[in-house]
């Protein structure tokens, strides 16, 4: 840029006087770029049904989060800080026994658990609130008996006025040191890795409404089975046994509709991810945004979710036939799942206040296709939140 | 089978593409207001959000979403 | 992110302030606050009521008395010396004894005799200024802050609107224009240049990401008077409205800065206004009472 010609700089200078302040875009001020939020939750798993052997009290977890978000050299970076505590207890499925007419009879672990659990995660953002811009991420993740730490960096960038492309890798490295392990005869000592890498693509379709289309490929390696779980094999009742390698893709479709005129907004996602355990998914979720009017929100949401068996997954194996692989784990079994959450919002200044709740329900006759094997301890949960955010704008 | 499923994906991707790219005349940047607005944000409570996925992640097969994937848990 | 409007009328224009925030309560706050700044000037600069500081100034006159000013009157005047300086001693802020003279709702024009009386009331070099004292020695003077503080207010309601938490927003007094912010999504506003003698008519469209575009013209208050055009920007050096544009658009970092660029160019007239803006280097658009239009700033093709 030109040095300003004498009378500007004249000018500029009787100016300086009266508007002290740098007229530059008000970006600049970091103050006004710091949002912080704090979230308090508590989940709820309903207390099993049908045959259970074992205090059928289920999951319960208390969770709190705090996220800061501000911008450093005059909002040239970006940077977010997350951090997450949790006290995990309650009772959880060990292993599926066959009754005398070959039923499953869940058997819940026998002493409840009492754990927590610290996370930690940064953010890193190059040139933020702009369309090209690169994060990197690490974080780390503690509790007793499992620690991790992990990796990541992505791009986006725009490739037209109406398009932009977004790209990225992540790398996780866990380890897992099981409690209890010499008097359960468990592994003293494991480590998985997880390599990722994702693709998408996001439209502006109108002045209303955008578009993303992305896919993800994730890649396990390691020790992927849960050393706390049984399986009964047979006669015997034997440690279960999970592939060391586990790769899934999944594809990602998201749509935001806004219909401004009544302050409102329609989220619809829709996702199928397939891996290489015969494990193939759907979730669908949709969400309504909507404004009432000075400062508050509600925000319904409908969720569904399915999932097929994997092929290594059942109750038990009452004649087996020599299975390298064997899993009860109702994770990996044939379910699908529907939840419905309402959230409610209040934006007081510069906080904004908030609630939520949320009932989750599974069933085997949920799934797209309900059929194959029993999955026995399937959650039904509820859970609520609070919330307090502060330097909206 | 996963060859198949990256196929199908990726023609479903560049299908999504040609009919953005067929959409009706580029939005100018004053007609963009409705689309800044904090309920057209692809994730516009990330604290709940993060919470929700994990909670999901936690007690289903295979759950997540697009993006870097942090650590993950001991959850049972 | 909602873009939200607050019109108001003040400095004897209709004003809007636009705020693009995720809550209305902040926009509400902001726009308040800012509304009350602006209309805290309008009171303390403003020539047309008789109970101000002002006033008790303008009555000073001729008295011998000195008034002491506060610190942002003070820069007022500071600014306004300046500019008397850049114009070659057209702008002057004494010079209300003419404006008044010329007072277009009349329709005629005033006898030399008048134009003469009022003259000896005016100038700014016979103020006698030593911040923070001001003593205006003849009767009859008076101080019009008009070129300079509808602009200063712009200004003033924009940074306002940052201290409470705005970042996106533009402040519209009248059409001079000072910017809070960008757009959220970073693009920057579209302001309209009117036609002068069409307001309806967009004549020229500019983009402001930052900074300020200060418009001065005559489009609003003409006289014509047996085929001849006076506007109401009077020359101080002889009595006479000034034969210049009919509007100049500056853009500068503050829209304080754009007026005061805009109104010297006017008060120098077709040419020298023209070499003065030149040589200033911001992006400029005058259109001449003929409607051809000069200036960096492109116009939008017929």
């Amino acid at each position: 840029m030109l040095r300003p010609s004498a009378s500007l700089a004249a000018l500029l200078s009787a100016a300086a006087a009266l508007l002290p302040a740098t007229p530059a875009n008000a970006a600049d001020s970091d103050e006004a770029n710091t949002h912080a939020s704090y979230r308090f939750s508590e989940y709820d798993e309903g207390a099993l049904h049908g045959s259970v052997v074992g205090d059928p009290r289920r999951y319960r977890v208390l969770s709190q989060q705090l996220d800061v978000d501000t911008k450093l050299d005059g909002g040239a970076w970006g940077l977010k800080l997350d951090a997450t505590h949790e006290v995990m207890s309650g009772s959880s499925p060990w292993f599926v026994a066959p009754d005398a007419q070959l039923r499953p009879v869940q058997v819940l672990s026998g002493a409840t658990i009492r754990d927590h659990r610290s996370a930690l995660s940064v953010a890193l953002t190059q040139n933020p609130g702009t369309s090209a811009n690169t994060t990197y991420t690490a974080s780390y993740s503690s509790e007793r008996d499992y620690r991790a730490a992990a990796i990541g960096v992505e791009r986006s960038q725009p490739l037209d006025a109406a398009t932009t492309l977004g790209y990225g890798g992540s790398f996780s490295h866990d380890v897992i040191e099981p409690t209890d392990a010499a008097l359960y005869n468990r592994i003293t000592h494991a480590t998985k890795n997880t390599a990722s890498t994702f693709a998408s693509l996001a439209w502006v379709l109108d002045r209303d409404s955008v578009l993303q289309a992305g896919v993800q490929v994730n890649l396990g390696h390691g020790y992927l089975t849960d050393p706390y779980k049984l399986f009964t094999y047979g006669a015997d009742i034997l440690a279960e046994r999970r592939p060391d390698r586990r790769v899934e893709a999944a594809g990602l479709v998201r749509y935001r509709r806004s219909y401004a005129q009544i302050d409102a907004a329609l989220h619809l996602d829709y996702r199928y991810a397939q891996d290489s355990w015969g494990l193939t998914s759907h979730t669908i979720e949709a969400s309504w945004y909507q404004g009432l009017g000075h400062g508050w929100r509600l925000v319904p949401t409908l969720r569904w979710y399915s999932q097929s068996a994997a092929r290594f997954y059942a109750p038990f194996l009452a004649a087996p036939a020599g299975q390298r692989y064997y899993s009860s784990d109702y994770r990996l079994g044939t379910y699908g799942a529907f939840s419905t959450s309402i959230n409610i919002r209040k934006a007081i200044g510069r906080w904004e206040v908030s609630l939520g709740a949320e009932r989750y329900h599974s069933a085997k006759g949920l799934a797209l296709d309900g059929g194959g094997a029993a999955v026995p301890a399937l959650v039904d949960s509820t859970r609520v939140w609070a919330g307090l955010d502060f330097g909206i704008d | 089978m996963r060859p198949d499923l990256l196929l199908r994906l990726t023609c479903a991707l560049a299908c999504g593409a040609a009919l953005a790219a067929c959409a009706t005349k580029p939005v100018q940047p004053w007609e963009r207001a409705h689309l800044a607005r904090w309920d057209m944000r692809w994730d516009p409570d990330s604290a709940q959000t993060a919470m929700k996925q994990h909670a999901y992640f936690s007690k289903e097969g295979s759950s997540g979403t697009i993006g870097a994937a942090g650590g993950g848990c001991g959850c049972n | 992110m909602d873009l939200h409007r607050y019109a108001f009328s003040s400095m004897g224009c209709p004003c809007e302030i636009q705020l693009e925030t995720e809550f209305e309560s902040v926009a509400r706050d902001a726009a308040a606050k800012a509304q009350a700044e602006v209309a805290r000037l309008d009171e303390k600069y403003s020539h047309y009521r008789d109970d101000n500081w002002l006033a008790r100034l303008c009555a000073s006159a001729g008295s011998g008395r000195a008034i002491e000013l506060d610190e942002e009157a003070a820069n007022l005047i500071d600014f306004a010396a300046a500019l008397h300086v850049q114009s070659a001693g057209r702008f002057d802020i004494t010079a209300g004894a003419l404006t008044r003279l010329w007072d277009l709702q009349s329709g005629r024009v005033p006898t030399q005799a008048r134009i003469d009386e009022a003259t000896a009331r005016t100038g700014w070099h016979r103020v006698e200024w030593q911040r923070p004292r001001l003593r205006l020695p003849i009767a009859g003077m008076r101080i019009d802050f008009g070129g300079v503080v509808k602009e200063y207010a712009a200004d003033r309601a924009a940074e306002i609107c940052r201290q409470n938490g705005i970042r996106h927003g533009i402040v519209d007094l009248g059409g001079d224009l000072a910017v809070i912010g960008a757009h959220a999504d970073g693009s920057a506003w579209l302001a309209g240049i009117k036609a002068p003698r069409n307001p309806a008519n967009v004549y020229a469209s500019i983009e402001l990401d930052r900074g300020g575009l200060a418009t001065s013209g005559d489009y609003e208050r003409v006289m014509i008077v047996d085929g001849k055009r006076y506007s109401h920007i009077v020359d101080p050096t002889n009595g006479r409205p000034v034969d210049s544009f009919a509007s100049v658009s500056v853009l500068a970092a503050s829209c304080l800065v754009a007026g005061a660029a805009s109104t010297v160019a006017m008060l120098l007239g077709l040419e020298q206004g023209a070499a003065y803006l030149r040589e200033l280097g911001l992006p400029w658009l005058a259109v001449d009472a003929d409607g051809r239009t000069r200036g960096t700033i492109e116009v939008a093709a017929k």
